[in-house]
C-alpha cells in the first residue's frame, strides 16, 4: 500500500509537470486569450507547477 | 496609526485597485492579482510583511490542487464528448421520455450526484453539465435559464450529502462531528431541487423529439450502452471506492480518477483517434479552461494577501460584532460574497465563530453549520472568482450577459437562502431532522 | 519575422523570465523554510535517542521521521510521555517540548518527548494564512529563529488528498485535509497515508514502552471555547480535573473536559481506547490562530497583542480574559503547558502512587519570570553527543 502510495506522488508531480508544460506552450503559442495581460497571467500561473515539481513548495 | 484605520486604508486601495484594473485591463484574473500585490505592498510598507515574493506565490499554492481537478475533469469530459457518448446518450434519453417535468427531474436528480459524492459542483458540471444542458434546452428552456438550472443543481450537489464541504470544515473548526448532518442538508435540498425545476421549467413548451434530434448530431451507430456507461461507471465506483472502501485502496484524488476514466473513454471511443489526436483534445481543454485556471489561482493570492494585509481579520471582526439581528439581515450578502472572495476559506474564516457565537445562545451548531453551508455555496456565481456560474455558462453556451444570468438565479437562490436563515433563526425547530 | 512578432515575443519572455524571478525569490524562502532544522541540547539525562522509523520502518527517510528522547531514570517507576508539535503552527506546543527536553530533570521513572510529532507540517506554512515562515527567541547567547508551521503535513509529503477522509477504523468521514493532521489520524495504520503511520508509530511507542500518562500540547484560538483547557480521555478525568482545579486556584485559570466519544481520530480519545494509557491533551490561547486577527507578524506569534481580538473580548466573544495590553505571550503559554503537565503528573502520582513519576523542569513562575530564551542551551557549547537538529 505504501508503495502504491509512492507510485500516485509520482504520478501526481507528473500531472503537474503536463500541466506547467502546456502552460509554458501556450504562453509562446496559443488561439485563444491572445494579449499582453494574458502573457503576463500565463507566466504567473505556471510558478505553482514548476515550484511543486521542483520539491521545493 | 490603529490597526483598523490602517487596514482600512488597505481594504479602500484594494477595492480601488480592482475596479481601476478591471476597468483598464478588462481582466478579472490579473485584477485579482494587481488586488492582492496591492495589498501585500501596504503590508510590506507597514512593516508587517517582510516578503513580498513569498506571500504572493504562496498565494498561488492556495488553491493548486483544484486547479488540478478542474484540468483533469475537463480532459475527461473532453475526450468522453469525443467518443459521441453524451451525443448519444442525449438522443437516447430525448427519444425515451416524453414528459418534460420527468425528464428535468431526472436532469436534476442526476446532477445532485457528482456533486454530493465529491463536495464539488463543478464536478456535477464537468460530468454531466453539456448532457444536461442538451436535454434541459430541449424542454424549451432559454440558454438563460439553462444555465440557471446547471448552476442552481449544482451547487445544490456541493451542499447535498454526503461530502458537504462547508459543512466538514464548519464542523472540523468547531469540534462538532461530522455526524447526523445528512437530513438536515437533505430536507432543504429536496425543497429547492423541486422549487428549481418548477420555477425555471414553468411556461416552456418542449420541442418536438423531430425537431430536438434533427438539431443533434448523428449519432455514432457504434456507440452502444456499454461504451457510454463504462466510463462514468468507472468514475463512480472510483468515487464510492474511495468513500466506501477507503482502507483497502490507496488515496487516489479526484485528478486521477478523472484521469482513469478519460482513459476509460479513450477505450471505448468506439473512433480511433491518433495520440497526436489526443494530445490536441488535451491542448485545446488547456486553452478553453485556461481563464478559470487563472481565476482559482489568482483568488488564493487574494486569499492569501488579505491574511498577510489584516483585511481578512477587518471583515471578520466587522460582521461578527454585529448585533444578531444585524448578523441575520446582512448574512444572506455578506456570506455569499465572502465565498466569492475566499471559496472555502469564507467557511473557515466565519463558519466557526459563527458557531460559537450562536452555541453559547443555546442554538443547536449542527443545524447553524447546516444553514451556513447552504449559504456559502450561492456566492459561487459571484465575482470576484464566481468559479461555479461561470463553469454553468460555459457548459450552457450561454453568450448574453452575466448579471442577466445571476437575475435568472436569483430567485431559486433567494428561496435557497432564506430556508438557510429561517435554519439559523429558529435552529432549535430543526433538531427533529439530526 | 516581423517587428509585430517579435515584440510580442519579447513581451513573452519579459514575461516569462519576471515570473521565474518571483518563483525564485519565494521559492529561496520556500527552501529555506523545508530544509532550516531547530536545533536543541538535550538535558543530561538523556538516556536514548530513538527515530520513530525504528517502530514504523516505511517513515524511514521521509519527513515524517521524528526524534523520540528518552530519560530513565533507572529507579522503578511509571513512564510519562509528553508529545509538542502536533500542530506545528502550534509552536508553544513544541517550544515547550524543547525547554522541557533541555531542562528535564527525572528522579523516578521515566519520560519520553517528542517535540516535533509532525516535523513534515514544520517545513511548510498554512496556504491562505500568509504565516510568516519562523519566530524569534532571544537568549543570552543570541536570537534563536523557530519555524511556524502548518495544521497538516506539507503536501510534498503527502500528497494527493481524498476528497474525503474516511478516519480508520471508525469510517467517520472527516474533511479532506485531516488526513494529513496528527490529530485526526489516530490510532493510525502500519501501511497508511504517511500522517496514518506516523500516529501508528506513536501509539506503538505508547503501547511497546508501555506508557502510564500521555501528553498531548496544543494552542488554541482565543475565540475557540476548548482553550486553556485540559481534554482528558475518561481514565484520566479524575486526575486531569483536580490538576484543573489547583491550577485555578494558584497559578492560572485552567478547566478540564471530558473527551468526546464519538470525536474520532483524537489523542485523547484514541490513545486512550487503543492503549491502556491515560491521555491528556492542553490547550493554551494563541491568538496567532483566531480567524479575525489583524496583520500575520512574527509578533503577533510571540506577544499575542491584536486589536481586533481585543474588540472580540469586549464583545464577550473570546472564552479567555483577553486584552491586547498583555495579549497572549509564548513564555505565558509554555509556561503554562509546562506547570499544567507537571501538575497532571502529580495527581496521576497522588492517585496511583504505583505509577509514580518524578519529574521536574521549569515552571510557569520561571517561565514569566525569566522567559523561554533563559532556558534554552547554546549549542556551540554544549556536548556534541547531546545536541540533535530536528
Amino acid at each position: 500500500m505504501v508503495f502504491l502510495q509512492n507510485v500516485i506522488y509520482y504520478i501526481y508531480m507528473a500531472f503537474a509537470a503536463i500541466s506547467g508544460f502546456f502552460l509554458v506552450k501556450q504562453l509562446f503559442k496559443r488561439e485563444k486569450h491572445k494579449g499582453i495581460v494574458n502573457d503576463i497571467i500565463y507566466a504567473y500561473c505556471i510558478i505553482p507547477f514548476l515550484l511543486r515539481i521542483l520539491q521545493i513548495k | 496609526m490603529s490597526i483598523y484605520v490602517s487596514t482600512s486604508i488597505i481594504l479602500v486601495a484594494m477595492v480601488a485597485a480592482f475596479v481601476l484594473s478591471s476597468i483598464f485591463l478588462k481582466s478579472p484574473d490579473i485584477s485579482l492579482a494587481i488586488t492582492a500585490a496591492v495589498a501585500v505592498l501596504f503590508g510590506v510598507g507597514f512593516g508587517w510583511t517582510d516578503s513580498f515574493s513569498r506571500v504572493m506565490v504562496e498565494g498561488l499554492f492556495v488553491n493548486l490542487d483544484t486547479v488540478l481537478l478542474f484540468i483533469t475533469a475537463s480532459i475527461f469530459v473532453s475526450i468522453y464528448s469525443e467518443t459521441g457518448a453524451i451525443n448519444s446518450v442525449t438522443r437516447k434519453l430525448v427519444s425515451r421520455f416524453q414528459n418534460k417535468w420527468i425528464l428535468l427531474a431526472f436532469m436534476g436528480a442526476f446532477m445532485l450526484i457528482p456533486g454530493a459524492l465529491t463536495g464539488a459542483g463543478s464536478i456535477s458540471i464537468f460530468v454531466l453539465g453539456a448532457m444536461v444542458a442538451t436535454v434541459v434546452g430541449a424542454m424549451g428552456l432559454s440558454k438563460k435559464k439553462t444555465a440557471a438550472f446547471v448552476f442552481m443543481f449544482a451547487i445544490l450537489s456541493a451542499a447535498a450529502p454526503p461530502v458537504n464541504l462547508w459543512a466538514m470544515m464548519i464542523a472540523s473548526g468547531s469540534d462538532i462531528p461530522y455526524v447526523g448532518f445528512d437530513l438536515p442538508l437533505m430536507f432543504p435540498i429536496v425543497i429547492v431541487s423541486i422549487f428549481t425545476i418548477i420555477f425555471l421549467g414553468w411556461g416552456s413548451k418542449r420541442k418536438s423529439k423531430e425537431e430536438v434530434l434533427a438539431s443533434l448530431p448523428e449519432a455514432d451507430e457504434h456507440m452502444s450502452w456499454w461504451r457510454i456507461l463504462t466510463p462514468l461507471v468507472v468514475l463512480i465506483a472510483l468515487f464510492l471506492a474511495s468513500n466506501y472502501m477507503a482502507h483497502v485502496i490507496p488515496v487516489l484524488g479526484l485528478p486521477l480518477m478523472f484521469v482513469l476514466s478519460a482513459i476509460a473513454a479513450v477505450i471505448c471511443n468506439p473512433k480511433k483517434l491518433s495520440i497526436k489526436e489526443y494530445g490536441k483534445i488535451i491542448n485545446n481543454t488547456f486553452e478553453q479552461i485556461f481563464p478559470l485556471i487563472a481565476t482559482v489561482l489568482s483568488v488564493g493570492m487574494l486569499q492569501n494577501a488579505m491574511s498577510a494585509s489584516g483585511v481578512k481579520g477587518l471583515i471578520g471582526i466587522t460582521f461578527i460584532t454585529l448585533p444578531v439581528i444585524w448578523i441575520y439581515i446582512t448574512v444572506l450578502f455578506v456570506a455569499p460574497f465572502l465565498q466569492g472572495a475566499l471559496n472555502y476559506g469564507s467557511a473557515v474564516v466565519f463558519g466557526a465563530p459563527l458557531i460559537f457565537l450562536f452555541n453559547s445562545m443555546g442554538f443547536d451548531p449542527k443545524i447553524v453549520a447546516v444553514a451556513l453551508s447552504l449559504i456559502f455555496p450561492i456566492g459561487d456565481c459571484l465575482p470576484p472568482s464566481r468559479i461555479t456560474g461561470r463553469l454553468a455558462v460555459e457548459a450552457v453556451g450561454y453568450e448574453g450577459k452575466y448579471t442577466s444570468f445571476l437575475l435568472a438565479v436569483l430567485v431559486p437562490c433567494l428561496v435557497l437562502g432564506l430556508i438557510a436563515l429561517a435554519m439559523m433563526i429558529w435552529p432549535n425547530s430543526f433538531t427533529f431532522l439530526i | 519575422m516581423s517587428l509585430k512578432m517579435e515584440k510580442s515575443l519579447l513581451v513573452k519572455i519579459i514575461a516569462l523570465v519576471c515570473a521565474l524571478v518571483l518563483a525564485c525569490l519565494a521559492g529561496i524562502e520556500f527552501y529555506d523554510h523545508r530544509h532550516t532544522k531547530e536545533t536543541v541540547v538535550a538535558a543530561e539525562g538523556l538516556t536514548e535517542m530513538h527515530m520513530l522509523s525504528e517502530w514504523v520502518p516505511s517513515l524511514k527517510g521521509t519527513f515524517g521521521d521524528t526524534p523520540v528522547f528518552f530519560f530513565d531514570s533507572g529507579v522503578e517507576g511509571g513512564t510519562i510521555l509528553y508529545v509538542g508539535g502536533t500542530h506545528p503552527y502550534e509552536p508553544a506546543a513544541s517550544l515547550s517540548a524543547y525547554v522541557l527536553l533541555e531542562n528535564i530533570k527525572v528522579e523516578k521513572g521515566r519520560a519520553i518527548v517528542i517535540p516535533q510529532a509532525n516535523r513534515s507540517a514544520t517545513t511548510t506554512g498554512m496556504l491562505g494564512n500568509a504565516y510568516p515562515s519562523f519566530y524569534e527567541v532571544e537568549t543570552d547567547w543570541g536570537t534563536v529563529k523557530f519555524k511556524n508551521g502548518d495544521r497538516w503535513a506539507n503536501p510534498l509529503d503527502s500528497w494527493p488528498d481524498p476528497f474525503t477522509y474516511v478516519h480508520y477504523p471508525s469510517n467517520v468521514s472527516l474533511t479532506y485535509q485531516d488526513i494529513r493532521n496528527v490529530n485526526r489520524c489516530y490510532p493510525g495504520r502500519p501501511d497508511g497515508s504517511l500522517i496514518e503511520r506516523v500516529c501508528f508509530g506513536i501509539m506503538e511507542i505508547i503501547r511497546n514502552e508501555k506508557v502510564d500518562m500521555a501528553i498531548d500540547s496544543h494552542e488554541a484560538a482565543v475565540m475557540y471555547p476548548v482553550v486553556e483547557t485540559y481534554v482528558a480521555h475518561d481514565r484520566a478525568l479524575d486526575m486531569a480535573m483536580m490538576a484543573s482545579m489547583s491550577l485555578s486556584a494558584e497559578k492560572f485559570y485552567m478547566k478540564c473536559e471530558a473527551s468526546p466519544k464519538n470525536l474520532r481520530g483524537l489523542s485523547h480519545r484514541e490513545w486512550g481506547d487503543f492503549s491502556d494509557t491515560l491521555a491528556v491533551l492542553m490547550e493554551t490561547p494563541q491568538p496567532f490562530t483566531d480567524w479575525i486577527v489583524g496583520p500575520m507578524t512574527p509578533t503577533l506569534q510571540t506577544e499575542g497583542k491584536d486589536e481586533f481580538l481585543d474588540t472580540a473580548a469586549k464583545h464577550g466573544l473570546t472564552y479567555v480574559d483577553y486584552n491586547d495590553d498583555f495579549g497572549s505571550p509564548i513564555r505565558y503559554r509554555v509556561g503554562r503547558h509546562l506547570s499544567g503537565a507537571q501538575e497532571v503528573i502529580s495527581w496521576m502520582n497522588q492517585m496511583m502512587p504505583e505509577k509514580e513519576v518524578l519529574v521536574s523542569w521549569p515552571t510557569y513562575e520561571e517561565l514569566m519570570e525569566k522567559d523561554c530564551g533563559y532556558f534554552l542551551h547554546d549549542p556551540a557549547k554544549a556536548d556534541p553527543s547531546r545536541v540533535f537538529d530536528i
